[in-house]
């Protein structure tokens, strides 16, 4: 639904850039205060939970404020930009708008070159060109030099290691920007022309810095919390604050499990991961430890047992990690959850996957071992009661009956809502996944 | 019993103008003058700009979702051209270049995106439907207008858009069906870009063609280049001749591709190839256009220049007129279903509340609305 915009031009609220978007994230500015746009020139690009959009100027005036900084996630019905006096005055009444409007389309037209390149062969080329050049941000002297290498002589490089300073931040005045080292005593303050009291620690003899480009400070890159990386943090976050933690392991000796994944593998002419086998065995010891297959509705202060299973799967991909969730896993036969597995991660891994798909779930499984490691503290999947994290299978020599035999053991790590699930319960039903992992023939038989 | 064939059938696929600008002339000469194809640039140009504009207002909150017509104006164009003015044009949403054409002021687009329902208020004298957004449903329209049409004697033809996946809902199925069965002058077009929103043609039909589907009803099929203008005015023509001279449907299947999203609320990146997406690009029905006119030296980088500023200047005032149309009044989303409108409503109406919304009405039922009472 369109929102309404005011009548004078003030200012710009943030629309509903999709259909029933509530909210988006402000990704860059295209513009900076204080100047001119056109009408449909694009200000801000934004990432809704759909898509990265462009968002234009709905008219022509001057940017006199945006509000919100980079990395903001920005309400709809907010405003996102004031417009100085420039627009204001055109608005006021009808007619004087209407003489505003032909002076823009005249400007407009003035301008024509640039705009109609997009208008015949599509927009995207000529729209992207003409904002190139409002992105490239103002930089100030002293920074400027810092994106690329400095220029100076071996002794002045000198001086600035042993001050511990990176010569590349330090903006040169000598012959064709040079860094003197005049400039390198200025920055760190033992210069005669500046003395910053605050400076001087850094004059302090350190010792030599890594042969790297670094920052005073040492930060290499600052990194904003953004996009599927925020989703994490947010979740994660929520989770540690909320759930009660605690953590049970145990080893399960997979040797008869590994032979039949083995035989498997032979009859069906490929690799069956031990994934399966371990989700196989979570349904059904959720089916006879229910209180871990819930979800916990806070506000209510309700716990939820759920009837069904879904298994999330915990996918590591470029963008980060994700967790995909396969809806009644309890009613899959091995090879179909095998499937499943691998298409959700496919998914995932090339961001086709659909919303839905990553929400809903009961418990979760993370097959960390596939990375390495043996034992971990997985993080619940909030509003979720418990998760397992699988490690790395290894051969072991282990022992029954007083007899030494070479074996493989899987590495479990349950990690429960203490709040919902007891410690007992969470050792019983770990207990009751490592028995069927043990006895392949009961946990594949029926 | 020897086993004998009973029924044959072929697809022909008709080609004129093609993507590098190669003109089959034995086909496509005289088919278009070339006054008319520098028209049909020019409001194809026009469309395009408008189809920009467009976007950028439902981004800056100045109109509601949008679908993007871009990459398929040469479809609906090319059969508005063919057709004669009192043709029905019974379209679903991305077909504004032949709407324009076939009279529908501009404005009107705008306003139905914008939620006025005045946008589908068509112009006496304008045969348009209102834009149809549910998929499917203007199928069974046209054929019920082609038939209301042979009923009265009339000898106007509908001629229906859809896409790839409307072909897939029983109500394409029960049109064709009655089209074919009733002899009704019905020209179908199936404008097939590939993907219904997200769901690629290849997946929701099994057949090579979608032109085939309407072999089962017995009508004739054709596939035709859909981003090729002088390819659907031959393909529209003849089947436009076959519908008013026989009264008999035909089934056309434009093949094109839509540039842009599938509307303002998606992302098309997220499930298509930019490589596919940049070979379309190249197939653009418009760039070929001014390939034809600049071999033929119909046309300039002046004109050129002059077209882009009108387009400018003609779709800003159509923004205008949209943007500055008087409010609508609460009543307008009673007024325009009805011809009388029913008691219920009628009390819904005058007290401007319903049941629905847990506002019981009936404390204003007795005064305001006693001649009306509730069924």
């Amino acid at each position: 639904m369109a929102i309404k915009q005011p009548a004078d031009k003030s200012h710009f609220i943030l629309p509903d850039l999709g259909e029933g978007v509530h909210e988006a994230e402000l990704i860059r500015w295209r513009v900076t205060p204080g100047e001119t746009v056109e009408e449909h020139q694009v200000i801000a690009e934004m990432e809704t939970d759909k898509a990265l959009v462009e968002v234009p100027s709905p008219w022509a005036g001057t940017i006199a404020k945006l509000n919100g900084n980079e990395g903001d996630v920005l309400v709809v019905g907010s405003i996102l930009v004031e417009y100085g006096t420039g627009s204001k005055a055109g608005a006021a009444s009808p007619p004087k708008a209407a003489k505003n409007a032909s002076i823009t389309a005249k400007a407009a037209e003035a301008n024509g070159e640039r705009e109609d390149a997009g208008t015949v062969v599509g927009s995207v080329d000529a729209t992207l060109r003409v904002s190139d050049a409002f992105t490239r941000r103002r930089h100030d002297p002293a920074t400027a030099t810092r994106t690329g290498k400095a220029l100076a002589t071996p002794s002045v490089r000198r001086i600035a290691r042993e001050r511990g300073v990176d010569i590349n931040a330090v903006a040169g005045t000598g012959r064709g920007g040079r860094v003197t080292a005049s400039d390198v005593l200025a920055f760190t303050g033992d210069g005669n022309a500046v003395a910053t009291p605050g400076r001087t620690a850094a004059a302090i003899p350190s010792p030599p810095p890594a042969p790297v480009t670094l920052s005073a400070d040492g930060i290499a890159e600052r990194i904003p919390f953004r996009g599927v990386r925020r989703k994490i943090a947010n979740a994660l976050d929520r989770s540690v604050k909320t759930a009660v933690h605690f953590t049970v392991v145990d080893e399960a000796d997979v040797t008869a499990l590994e032979a039949k994944r083995a035989e498997y593998g032979r009859v069906l002419g490929r690799k069956i991961s031990l994934l399966p086998f371990v989700m196989t065995a979570v349904c059904r010891a959720l089916r006879i430890h229910p209180s871990l297959n819930a979800n916990v509705d806070d506000e209510q202060a309700e716990i939820l047992i759920k009837g069904v299973i879904n298994l999330g799967c915990a996918v590591d991909t470029e963008h980060g990690l994700m967790v995909p969730v396969i809806d009644e896993a309890d009613t899959l036969s091995l090879l179909q959850l095998a499937d499943s597995v691998g298409e959700v991660a496919r998914s995932c891994r090339n961001r086709t996957i659909d919303r839905e798909r990553l929400v809903g779930g009961t418990f979760t499984i993370s097959n960390v071992g596939s990375y390495g490691g043996m034992f971990a503290t997985p993080i619940i999947n909030y509003p979720e009661v418990a998760i397992l994290a699988a490690g790395r299978a290894a051969e072991r020599v282990l022992t029954k009956n007083g007899m030494f035999y070479a074996g493989v053991i899987l590495p479990l790590s349950l990690s429960c809502d203490h709040r919902v699930v007891d410690g007992a319960e969470g050792a019983r039903f770990l207990n009751t996944v490592v028995k069927l992992l043990e006895d392949p023939e009961t946990l594949l038989g029926d | 019993m020897p086993v004998k064939t009973v029924y044959e059938t072929s697809i022909e696929h008709v080609s004129i103008l093609d993507e590098h600008g190669k003109f089959d002339a034995k086909l496509g000469e005289g088919l278009i003058p070339d006054e008319d194809v520098v028209k049909l640039y020019e409001h194809m140009s026009v469309c395009r700009h408008y189809d920009e504009v467009a976007f950028k207002l439902q981004r800056s909150g100045r109109m509601g979702t949008y679908p993007q017509n871009m990459g398929q104006e040469a479809a609906s164009l090319g059969a508005a051209y063919a057709l004669q003015k009192d043709d029905w044009f019974v379209t679903c949403y991305r077909e504004n270049a032949g709407l324009f054409w076939h009279g529908l002021p501009m404005e009107h687009v705008l306003l139905h995106w914008m939620g006025d329902e005045r946008g589908n208020e068509i112009p006496e004298g304008c045969y348009c439907t209102p834009l149809a957004i549910p998929i499917g449903t203007q199928m069974l329209h046209a054929a019920g207008l082609a038939w209301a049409a042979k009923y009265n004697g009339e000898n106007r033809i509908a001629c229906t858009f859809f896409g790839d996946g409307a072909t897939s809902e029983g109500d394409f199925h029960e049109a064709a069906n009655f089209a074919a069965n009733l002899d009704l002058p019905v020209v179908f077009v199936c404008q097939n870009n590939s993907w219904a929103i997200s769901v690629p043609t290849k997946i929701q039909c099994s057949a090579p063609t979608v032109a085939q589907r309407g072999i089962a009803y017995g009508m004739p099929c054709v596939q035709v280049d859909g981003n090729d203008l002088f390819a659907m005015v031959k393909v529209i023509r003849d089947a436009a001749v076959r519908a008013r001279d026989e009264k008999r449907p035909t089934f056309i299947e434009a093949v094109t591709y839509r540039l842009g999203d599938h509307t303002t609320a998606d992302d098309a990146r997220r499930y298509r190839d930019a490589d596919e997406v940049e070979m379309w690009k190249k197939r653009d029905p418009l760039i070929r256009l001014r390939l034809f006119l600049d071999e033929r030296k119909l046309w300039t980088t002046k004109k050129e220049e002059a077209l882009q500023a009108s387009a400018k200047e003609i779709v800003s005032a159509v923004v205008k007129r949209a943007e500055e149309i008087a409010e609508p009044t609460t009543n307008d989303i009673f007024d325009h279903t009805f011809a009388e409108i029913p008691p219920n409503l009628r009390v819904q109406r005058s007290t401007l509340r319903t049941h629905s919304l847990g506002q019981d009405p009936s404390p204003l039922r007795d005064t305001q609305a006693a001649s009306a009472p509730t069924r």
